[in-house]
């Protein structure tokens, strides 16, 4: 699976980097893996790096945010899909990455993803990406919904 | 919290400007107005309103179709719509022509019925928000449209109404009426009252503040707003004209008294079902949605006038009476469903009234010109309250079953918040037979409450809610009731929860649709199965029947699994590789017998 070096290599970087809670600017991350690239060729570009990536502590913070900014009204307790499909399956429409995560939730997404950028900090937002990937996947993405 | 109070200020500063403007165009307009003939003479061959006729009884007076000889019904047209979701609602055929609304994007289709294979006529493809498929809670689906005046007008889920030449499919007009950033979406079919055509939002789960809006048929302009909480200037309760049957010792301003601080400005009362017109009265009625947030602990009171029937003049939007079926609903018991308008014999007198099948559970005969309540008894299991007091109104509430986020949870619940049976499955009247013809729904509920912050344009609910099956084997049931006596006269189980609107013929024969996508017709006097035909997907839209070309008798239906079903029938949705769904646990895997289309059929014999 294509996530977990790019999960590993975030948690790298942000172990090198920053301390917690200071990012930059949110400029959009513009290299993520549902990008189709001409000529296999990627743009230069920044890279928005979680800052609190693998931390415990951030997950339990965006899993209450999850709950009090109302992302369980359209994507189910637990994350598991309601109105809005499940983000723990493995399965992403606009990618799964991190930076691609911070950027569904900062600018929002066709198809009724409101924005949150101005409503939660930025911080927050970190922490409900790091809520998100706390979450097990299936150790292979599931490919039959029959029981 | 610093950002709730600046949601808080920014939704009341927009609400205070769009209430001058539009007060304003109030007292410009209102002369203009003169009442609707009565007659509009029964048109059979036609369908030219959401539900048939004012009275949306969905009865056609069409008898080429019997018992006798439904059983050689056959397939004679159909389109794909190219789009999925729920297809809710029904086509219209006016003039030889026949128009089809879809689910989002909204397009309108309009085909030649006088021609061989009925071909397109044109096109409309409004632009419509992409952001709104994500603002309306179940699915992105639209009741229909209804035809006026050479004019077909509809709704767009995101929020405007449009009015299309019927003959050419030019946009005559286009105007804003709801807002997606607060939440509020649009899929109910308006009705056109002489020159005011009538619309409301969607929007329960995400802290609306419900309305009707009035807009000049010629025009589109907005010609008055009636809220249905909040102060009685906002209401449009007058003292001259409001007189409720139950509340009229309750002082001015009920709608906002019944709410803590200024709750009732995101209390939702949404309106997103069907509207009906009596001409002799002169009264618009309508049904609201639930109160937000689910939580009942963030609203104590009654709560008016969510999950009510409001009566109004269309020409300025007076509220003459109204009328609450669940107070401070617990349950999500949206009272959006039909107000199907009949002369009936009660206890020897003949009644005007209107005959109402809530989500709660309970079928109401109410007296339309009073909103007295003359009958009201369960159509489906009940177990919230134990019955309805005629002399007060209210509901005999049982308290193990209030659900507020301080009770903890709530086991078995009936019926679920799908409704005993679903305002988007609208019912029919046949005057032959003196029944009401319904799809039901046989499931409970647990419930869990949990504090709800209002973010606006975003879900503004605060609950888990399971379901569970309820108790028989059965998932939904096609009853025939009897509204004088509140008391049901056949029923035909289903496996699977029924979602289709309803009708019935001068034949004798009612038909509806299944959510495995059958499309079924019954005897209307003994409801015994007569005839049933596979359309594909399953069916939550309303079969119709017009006069073709050749003089015979025809239906058509859309085929088209979604609304609710969309988010609960597991894995329906097959064109979104990022969105797979387990199983419903309450239900059979609806998945194995169908999956998402959009198509209308046409029949005939």
């Amino acid at each position: 699976m294509g996530l977990r070096p790019v999960a590993a290599l975030l948690l790298v970087a942000a172990a090198c980097r920053q301390p917690e809670g200071v990012t930059r600017s949110s400029r959009a991350a513009i290299r993520y893996d549902q990008h189709v690239v001409a000529g296999t060729r990627t743009p230069a570009g920044d890279t928005l790096t979680n800052p609190v990536a693998g931390s415990a502590e951030a997950a339990a913070q965006g899993e209450k945010l999850f709950g009090a900014m109302n992302c369980d009204g359209c994507h189910g307790g637990g994350a598991t899909g309601f109105a809005a499909p499940s983000l723990v399956d493995g399965r992403w429409r606009y990618g799964g990455a991190d930076a691609a995560l911070f950027h569904s939730v900062f600018y929002g997404r066709p198809r009724g993803m409101p924005a949150y950028g101005g409503v939660v900090s930025e911080v927050s937002i970190w922490q409900l990406v790091t809520y998100l990937r706390s979450q097990p996947l299936p150790p292979t993405v599931p490919t039959q919904s029959w029981r | 919290m610093p950002r709730r109070a600046f949601a808080l200020r920014f939704a009341s500063m927009a609400w205070a400007c769009s209430l001058v403007s539009r007060t304003a165009v109030v007292i410009v307009v209102a002369a203009g107005w003169a009442t609707v003939p009565p007659a509009s003479a029964q048109d059979d061959g036609q369908w030219t309103r959401p539900g048939k006729d004012f009275a949306a009884t969905r009865y056609s007076g069409l008898a080429g179709i019997t018992a006798a000889n439904v059983a050689g019904l056959r397939p004679v047209w159909n389109f794909s719509t190219g789009v999925l979701g729920g297809h809710e609602g029904q086509p219209l055929v006016v003039n030889r022509t026949m128009y089809v609304v879809t689910p989002y994007p909204n397009v309108l289709y309009a085909f030649d019925l006088s021609r061989e294979d009925y071909p397109l006529k044109w096109k409309y493809r409004p632009p419509v928000d992409p952001a709104s498929p994500g603002i309306a809670c179940c699915d992105a689906v639209n009741r229909g449209a209804t035809y006026a005046d050479g004019r077909i007008v509809y709704n767009l889920l995101d929020g405007h109404t449009v009015a299309v030449d019927a003959a050419t499919g030019r946009e005559l007009w286009k105007t804003k009426v709801a807002d997606l950033a607060r939440g509020e979406t649009i899929t109910m079919a308006p009705l056109v009252i002489g020159t005011r055509v009538i619309v409301g939002p969607s929007g329960g789960e995400y802290g609306i503040h419900g309305r009707v809006d009035a807009l000049d048929l010629a025009t589109g302009r907005i010609v008055w707003t009636g809220r249905n909480t909040g102060p009685d200037s906002m209401v449009l309760a007058r003292p001259a004209t409001f007189r409720p049957f139950y509340d009229r010792g309750a002082g001015p301003d009920q709608a906002q008294r019944t709410w803590p601080g200024d709750t009732w400005r995101r209390g939702g009362a949404p309106v997103w079902g069907w509207l009906s017109y009596d001409p002799t009265l002169d009264l618009l009625y309508y049904g609201t949605g639930n109160p937000g947030p689910y939580n009942a602990d963030q609203r104590p009171g009654d709560n008016k006038w969510t999950s009510s029937v409001l009566a109004r003049r269309p020409g300025d939007g007076s509220l003459v009476w109204a009328y609450q079926f669940t107070p401070n609903d617990n349950w999500d018991y949206d009272a959006n469903a039909e107000n199907i308008l009949v002369d009936l014999t009660i206890k020897g007198q003949m009644r005007r009234v209107l005959v109402h099948f809530d989500k709660n559970g309970f079928g109401y005969t109410i007296d339309r010109a009073t909103g007295e309540l003359l009958v009201a008894e369960p159509y489906v299991l009940v177990n919230w309250a134990k019955g309805v007091d005629l002399a007060t109104g209210r509901p005999v509430v049982d308290s193990t079953k209030l659900t507020g986020a301080s009770r903890g949870k709530i086991e078995r619940i009936c019926p679920s918040l799908e409704g005993g049976k679903s305002p988007a499955s609208p019912a029919a009247y046949s005057p032959r037979t003196g029944l009401f013809y319904l799809s039901t729904v046989n499931l409970c509920m647990n419930w869990t409450s949990a504090q709800a912050i209002y973010i606006p344009g975003t879900p503004y609910v605060g609950a888990t809610i399971p379901y569970t099956p309820g108790p028989g084997g059965y998932l939904g049931a096609f009853i025939a009731w009897d509204a004088a006596s509140g008391r049901r006269v056949w029923e035909i189980r289903e496996k699977f929860p029924l979602w289709s609107g309803s009708l019935v013929t001068a034949g004798d024969v009612v038909f509806y649709g299944t959510l495995d996508g059958w499309f079924k017709a019954a005897d209307a006097r003994t409801g015994k199965p007569l005839w049933k035909f596979k359309v594909g997907s399953g069916v939550v839209g309303a079969p119709i029947s017009f006069t073709g070309a050749d003089g015979k008798q025809y239906l058509a239906v859309y085929a088209g699994i979604g609304g609710d079903w969309a988010l609960l029938s597991g894995d329906i949705v097959s064109n979104d590789p990022s969105d797979l769904r387990p199983p419903a646990d309450f239900a059979p895997d609806l998945a194995r017998y169908t999956s998402q289309g959009g198509t209308v059929w046409v029949f005939a014999r």
